[in-house]
């Protein structure tokens, strides 16, 4: 357990902390910040990933010939999130109102207003959620117990050989210095808007409305209502089958085990061991010890 | 009768009681320190934070281990018999030192059976299996996928850490009930754990039943 005050007096404030008590949140004020994903004009280009890429100097799983072979091409750069693969671009095909459809996906950590990692984590400090929003990993803090993953309803981070974390950080080095981020800098069609929250929300539902009149009576904004919001934002013109845009939850909540465990759990077992200590001592007390002299002298 | 001496433990069980005994130790206390964030200052003293969860769960591998053993070699004292339910109804006149209004115990009371069954047989086996899905989630899924249907990676990990936690308190409260009795709730009981060996004072006055079948023994 640490105290928090909301950060220090440059940088960015920070709102939360893993295993950390609420903080003192009047020094600064900030923003909530956001992307709008607008699915209907992703083009699945893939410059969001390469842009993810080379700004954080990843380091990305490049499959070989064989690979490719044994689990068949697909337009995918990668089967899935990897520790050096921070956002990834997933592409399905289904069955629509309007026949065979492209699902397209830019899929990356959501930044969750109230993220399940951080309530999972045990380890104090080693996850921070800022004031504006973003969820971030302090690797000198993390203990390796890939609780993080285990809490996040969208089963984003992922670990590295020495089970330390890693996924999207909304760019908080380029954000906290007033510059977008990289994935939305490079993004060409416009599928990707940044700005604060409210107003990506605001974009989203315009954008769904857009749709719904350009015969996508289906369009639905995922807003991720289980997590408090998230600061991704996603406009879908076929919000029926959310499933089939790159596994995204249907309804993104962080389990009841895990506040069952981070909650009553906690508090029984602080009880239990506490009040066993308190009833030995007690004992030791009022009854005394178990001598043998004791039972002597009642034979 | 003054210096004799009555072995109570073989070689064998007490190799296997220390070997329990520092694994679950440092199992122990390293747990609380992971789970609770209050007691985070725990890993220090236990080697900081990463080898603390690096080393508690193969201090796991070695309470199982020594746990499967000595459930083996103790198991035979812990049947329950009806003595023992009687036992368990006047537990309150154990609490108040007044066991001569309790049925006389042999090796074990029932106490001790059930600190038994409870922490070193059911502790071994399930501290071993939701241990080990929290430890390889994906290869843990991907053993138990079938035989669960429905039921993701992330569910069976949360699933076995409640689970964890649940059998944490159940052993952890009669660990300290444990630990107190062995020491200051009942003199001359720790140092059986070195030499096998407890006075015949002591084995009367705690054991009765058991003291006897020793005497016709010998």
């Amino acid at each position: 357990m640490s105290y928090l005050t909301s950060g220090s007096t440059t940088g960015l404030a920070i709102r939360r902390m893993s295993a950390t008590k609420e903080p003192v949140l009047d020094i600064k004020d900030q923003e909530q910040l956001g992307i709008l994903v607008d699915i209907s004009s992703c083009t699945g280009c893939k410059a969001c990933e390469v842009a993810c890429i080379q700004w954080h100097d990843l380091n990305p799983p490049i499959a070989t010939e064989e690979e490719l072979r044994e689990n068949g091409f697909s337009y995918q750069s990668a089967p899935d999130l990897a520790a050096n693969l921070f956002m990834l671009m997933k592409y399905q095909e289904a069955e629509t109102d309007r026949g065979w459809t492209w699902f397209i996906t830019k899929r990356q950590c959501m930044h969750c207003d109230d993220p399940g990692c951080l309530t999972a984590c045990p380890s104090p400090g080693a996850i921070v959620q800022y004031a504006n929003g973003v969820v971030d990993f302090d690797q000198s803090k993390c203990i390796g117990c890939g609780m993080c993953r285990t809490g996040c309803p969208f089963d984003i981070p992922r670990y590295d050989a020495n089970d330390h974390p890693f996924k999207c950080n909304f760019c908080l080095d380029r954000v906290g210095n007033g510059l977008v981020p990289a994935c939305a800098k490079a993004c060409p069609t416009n599928a990707l808007h940044f700005g604060t929250r409210a107003d990506m929300v605001e974009l989203g539902h315009k954008v769904v409305a857009g749709l719904k009149d350009r015969g996508f009576p289906n369009a639905a904004l995922y807003d991720s209502a289980g997590v408090g919001g998230a600061g991704y934002v996603y406009a879908l013109p076929h919000g029926d089958k959310v499933e089939h845009y790159g596994d995204l939850p249907k309804d993104p909540a962080i389990s009841s085990l895990v506040h069952l465990w981070k909650g009553p759990l906690k508090w029984i077992g602080g009880a239990a061991i506490l009040g066993s200590i308190a009833a030995m001592f007690m004992h030791l007390v009022t009854a005394g010890p178990k001598t043998v002299e004791a039972h002597g002298k009642e034979e | 009768m003054a210096n004799v001496m009555i072995t109570r433990l073989t070689a064998f069980d007490r190799l296997v009681h220390l070997g329990t005994a520092a694994s679950f130790v440092y199992a122990f206390l390293s747990g609380i320190g992971i789970a609770f964030p209050k007691m985070h200052w725990l890993l220090t003293v236990l080697g900081g934070g990463e080898f603390a969860r690096w080393l508690h769960p193969w201090a796991g591998v070695v309470f199982s281990v020594f746990g499967f053993l000595m459930i083996l070699s103790y198991v035979k004292d812990m049947f329950f018999d009806t003595d023992d339910i009687k036992w368990m109804v006047g537990i309150v006149h154990y609490m108040t030192n007044h066991e001569e209004k309790l049925p006389e115990t042999r090796k074990y009371n029932a106490g001790q059976k059930m600190y038994f069954w409870i922490t070193v047989f059911w502790g071994t086996i399930i501290f071993l299996v939701s241990g080990l899905a929290m430890w390889f989630p994906d290869a843990f899924a991907a053993q138990v996928a079938p035989w669960v249907p429905g039921m993701g990676v992330r569910d069976l990990v949360l699933l076995a850490t409640v689970v964890h936690e649940v059998m944490f308190i159940a052993a952890g409260a009669f660990f300290i009930v444990h630990i107190y009795m062995g020491t200051l709730g009942m003199p001359g009981t720790l140092s059986a754990l070195a030499t096998g060996k407890v006075t015949a004072e002591w084995a009367k006055a705690h054991h009765p039943k058991w003291y006897r079948e020793m005497v016709r023994k010998a």
